[in-house]
Order: structure tokens, then sequence, then C-alpha cells
């Protein structure tokens, strides 16, 4: 049994009471370096053996179809092969699909997992939920975004936030419940930084990073300071929740005020060659602006390539003839030329800098999508088997994980469930799973994820 | 949040022989990219220009032949009943080069 507070709490194995409330106590701060220090001391982290420091989540909203991209079938009948035709890659046997030609060529780093799965339900959240958190949950029993819990676990490098979305937000993807991407009781220090407007515009500008009207940074710098003596004050009377506003508004000030950190947001620094390169649309130039937030001390960074899947070009490719009409064209003209290019450019990018080896890439989406074409020959939601990939850090590429059936309708080996994508991702980072716990609901301490890594990976 | 592509892409294409080879694209959508061929002012090809810098129409049928480096402008994901784009379409982003066969 561990005590945390008062309160009696089953433990499991491995972690003793002293180390388990040292790394409660570092957590709820928002950890300091010799916070750190404890964790690794206790043995929760192993920042020696983390060849991922870094984590970038592509999230492709609206879930491309697994048939007409990373898991062909060129077998398949008419009706379930689809239109597209599959490109050999650099590694043989390895096949995609041909609007990824420059994906193809470096596949040799990429490892696909092609017998993604869930069983929830089909809607979107749902897939939201489970990428993001390694959970599905209902909006009265959040789980924590993978970002907040690394927030809380590495604390912040730098000025920048530890885990930064970009662009935007998820909106309206269907159903008013849960997206995955808050902090829940990770705390509210941990929440994730939404950049809030798009990077491709030439009139953009963090929207959180803007003072808000009237304010000027003298007028800032003075409520910090007012800010600071209330907070002497409130430390006698201190609370956990107290604690984590403290942290949250100093992160806030120094978003607000630190040149810095705005200039990390500035990608007229950027060669119009290479941002060229990411493409000049929202997708590549959030990419870029991820490797900047990466190589500026962020940890996580996630991209939302699309906040909705309505009235737009966007994965969700049902071709019903109204708000949700994306369709081949949409696939072949827009969607997989933005992704290939954004993409490579982003793992090239981070190579040529160095940071590749520390940073994992991770492409997820919410689900895949009917084999079968639909009568007006589009796809519909389908989470019995999807592909998603990752790359970078210390990931074994130039290999599939898991397979699907004759047409890609159920996963036939190696089925992968997506906490274990998550799991990996902790795990590549340094991340002991079987000991490393966090304060859950009630600051009972929870495991991160019930899930064991993708051993294949590593 | 849809997309809003601002700028104007543009390469510069040349001719050697009958192979056309384009420079790199400035202000890239990172939409596809496609060579157009025409022979006597009539469209007969199109094919995709992102992964390779050079193409050859193997077509020998003599004719005036023209040829034009195009990206997709996307304005919205509109479509008619058919199922075409009522707005979105592909433009003309480079300098046209033609020989004769």
């Amino acid at each position: 049994m561990l005590h945390v507070g008062n309160e009696k709490v089953p433990v499991c194995s491995g972690v003793d009471r002293r180390s388990f409330l040292q790394a409660g106590a570092a957590g709820m701060a928002g950890l300091s370096l010799p916070a750190m220090s404890r964790l690794e001391a206790a043995g929760f982290v192993d920042t020696s053996k983390a060849k991922i420091k870094n984590c970038i989540t592509l999230f492709l909203v609206g879930s491309p179809g697994h048939l007409d991209t990373w898991d062909m079938k060129p077998e398949a009948p008419d009706d379930i092969r689809g239109k597209f035709k599959p490109i050999h890659t650099n590694v043989p046997g390895i096949d995609i699909c041909e609007h990824f030609p420059k994906m193809a060529k470096m596949m040799d780093k990429v490892a696909l997992i092609r017998s993604l799965h869930h069983k929830t339900g089909a809607s979107h959240e749902n897939g939201q939920r489970w990428m993001m958190t390694g959970h599905d949950f209902t909006a009265d029993n959040p789980k924590p975004f993978a970002g907040s819990v690394i927030s809380r676990l590495y604390g912040p490098k730098s000025n920048l936030p530890a885990s930064i979305i970009l662009p935007v937000k998820i909106g309206n993807t269907g159903t008013s419940t849960p997206h995955g991407q808050k902090a829940a009781f990770a705390g509210t220090a941990h929440e994730p930084f939404f950049l809030g407007a798009d990077p491709a515009r030439s009139d953009f500008q963090v929207a959180n990073l803007k003072a808000p009207a009237g304010q000027t940074e003298f007028r800032i710098n003075a409520r910090r300071n007012l800010l600071t003596e209330l907070d002497e004050l409130q430390r006698r009377t201190e609370t956990k929740a107290s604690k984590q506003r403290e942290t949250a508004y100093s992160r806030a000030f120094n978003l607000l005020t630190s040149p810095e950190t705005k200039r990390a947001f500035d990608l007229d620094d950027e060669p119009d060659k290479l941002r060229d390169r990411y493409g000049r649309n929202t997708l590549g130039q959030s990419c870029l602006m991820a490797r900047r937030m990466i190589e500026r001390g962020s940890r996580f960074v996630t991209v939302n390539h699309f906040d909705t899947v309505f009235n737009i070009a966007c994965w969700d490719m049902h071709a019903n003839g109204s708000s949700l009409n994306n369709t081949y064209l949409d696939y072949e003209n827009i969607l997989c030329p933005q992704f290939d290019l954004a993409f490579t450019a982003l793992v090239e990018d981070l190579e040529q800098r160095g940071l590749l080896d520390e940073t994992v890439i991770a492409v997820v989406s919410e689900f895949g999508r009917t084999p079968k074409l639909n009568a007006r020959g589009g796809r519909d939601h389908y989470p019995s088997a999807w592909t998603n990939f990752i790359c970078g850090g210390n990931i074994k590429g130039g290999q599939v994980v898991g397979s699907t059936d004759k047409i890609g309708a159920a996963p036939h080996d190696r089925p992968i469930q997506p906490p274990q994508l998550l799991a990996s991702i902790y795990h590549g980072m340094g991340i002991n799973l079987e000991t490393t716990m966090m304060p859950g609901p009630g600051s009972r301490p929870i495991h991160l994820i019930e899930a064991e890594p993708i051993r294949e990976l590593f | 949040m849809d997309q809003v592509f601002e700028g104007t892409p543009k390469a510069e294409i040349r001719l050697e022989g009958r192979k056309a080879i384009r420079g790199d694209v400035s202000n890239d959508w990172g939409s596809k990219l496609q060579w157009q061929i025409s022979r006597d002012g009539k469209v007969i090809a199109t094919v995709a220009a992102r992964i390779e810098s050079a193409y050859e129409h193997p077509e020998k049928t003599p004719g005036k032949y023209e040829i034009v480096l195009q990206l997709f402008k996307y304005i919205n994901y509109k479509k008619d009943a058919k199922g075409e784009y009522t707005e979105s379409k592909f433009i003309d982003i480079s300098n046209k080069v033609g020989y004769t066969v």
C-alpha cells in the first residue's frame, strides 16, 4: 500500500512510497532540474537511455483510407482496391500509394503499423481520444493528453511550453465529446499551448501571444510583480491547485514578454527555399513551425491536420455530395501531395540539423476507412483496421509491423491497439512504464498507460 | 479553418531537345504539380511533375507541341453533380516551351 496524504492506495510493483511522493511533488510544480534528477534517481525515467527526447505528432484528423494510402490491396476487387496504384519504395517488399513519391524514397526510415484497430465506436472523437491519450473515456472521466503527460514528467526545457499544439485546436468533428487534447488530471500547468493561428498566412500572428487590448508590456510586467507578491502571501496556505495556477501564470507571462519566445514563432526567419520545401500551406508551415519549437526546447509538438471535417478538403472521404464531400480528387490534388511534401521535408530538415535521432515523428489518425467503396465512391469510418506510422529516434525504420487480411478489413497478424503506440513513444523517451506513475484523479497514483510498447520498433 | 493560399507560385522551364526541365517552384503551395502537354493547341496529356524535374513526352505524332508546368489551386472543396471541382483547378505557373515534330 502507498499513502498519499491520509489515503491508502494500491500501488504497482517497483515504486516505493518515498520515491513516489518525491516524484509526485515534483510533478505538481512542473519539474525543475533537481526534481528531474530525483525522478531519475527514483528510476521513473532514465534519460541516459532515452534516445527519443522529443516527439512530433502529425494528427491526420478525418483519417485517410488505409487502402488508398499505406496498406494498398491491388489484388482486391475494384470496389475495394480503389482508384490509386501502389508504387515501390526504397525498401523491397513495401509498396505505398503512388501519390507519396517522396515518402517512398525514405521508407527505410519509417515503420508502418498496419494492424491498428480499436473497438469503442466509429466517431472521430473515439479515435481522437484513443490516439491522443491512449484511452477512450467520457467527459466526466477525462484522461490526459500525451503531451501533458510528457510535460508533467519532464517539464519545460526553455521558455517555450513543453507541449504545443499547432495550428489550432480541434473543433467540430461530429459529436460534442472530448478530443483528448487536454491535460485533465495531469494538471492545468500542463495544458498544451495552442498556437491558435495559421502559420501559412501572411498576416500570421500567434493568437495566444497577443497581449489583451490595452495591455502594454509595462502593464503586463506590473501585473506579474503584483502576482508575485500575492503568491508570496498565498504560499502559507498553498494548495495543489494554486501551485499549478502559479506555474501556468508564470508560463503565460514568459510567453508574452520574452523576445526569444516571440522570435521562435517567426517563420520569416526561415529561408524561402526551405519554406517552399515544406509547402506553403497550413500543414507544411505547421510542420516547419514544429521543427522550430523542438529546436528551441519544446518536447512534444502536435500538428492537427485540420480542425474540422465539414465543408473543407480533408481526409474524411465520405463523398456524400454535401458537407462531407471529399473524394479521390482531394486526395490526389491536395491532401496526398501536401502531406508527402511536408512530412518528408520535416524528416529531412530534422536529420540535417542532427535532431532526427532524438525526435520521433508519429503520424496518426482516428481510424481507417471502409474496405468497400460506398455508393458514391467514398469510404466511411472504419476503426477495425488502419495504418499509422512512426520514424526518427531509435525507431527501426524500413519495416511493417502487423498486417491486415486480403481486403484490409481486419488485422491478420500482430494486432496493435492505440495505447501500444503511445506506450512505444513513452518507452522511447526513457520512461519506465512499469514503475513510472503519476497522480491520477484524487491523487491516486496510476500508470501512464496500460499497454506494452511495440517491441519490434526498437 | 479552411486553407488560404497566398502569393503566386512560379517556376522556369526550358527545353533540351524535346526534354522539358524545370527549376524549383517558388511560393510552392505543395499541391499536385504536373506537366501539361498540348499538340496543335489541344491538351493530350498531363504527367505528375513533383518527383522528377525533367520530362520528355514519348509521342512522336507530327504536330506543334507545347509544354507548361501547372499547380493545383485549391479554392474550396465544392464539386458538381459529376464530382468535378467547380472552383478549384490547375493553373499555369511557368513559361511555355514548345517544339515541332
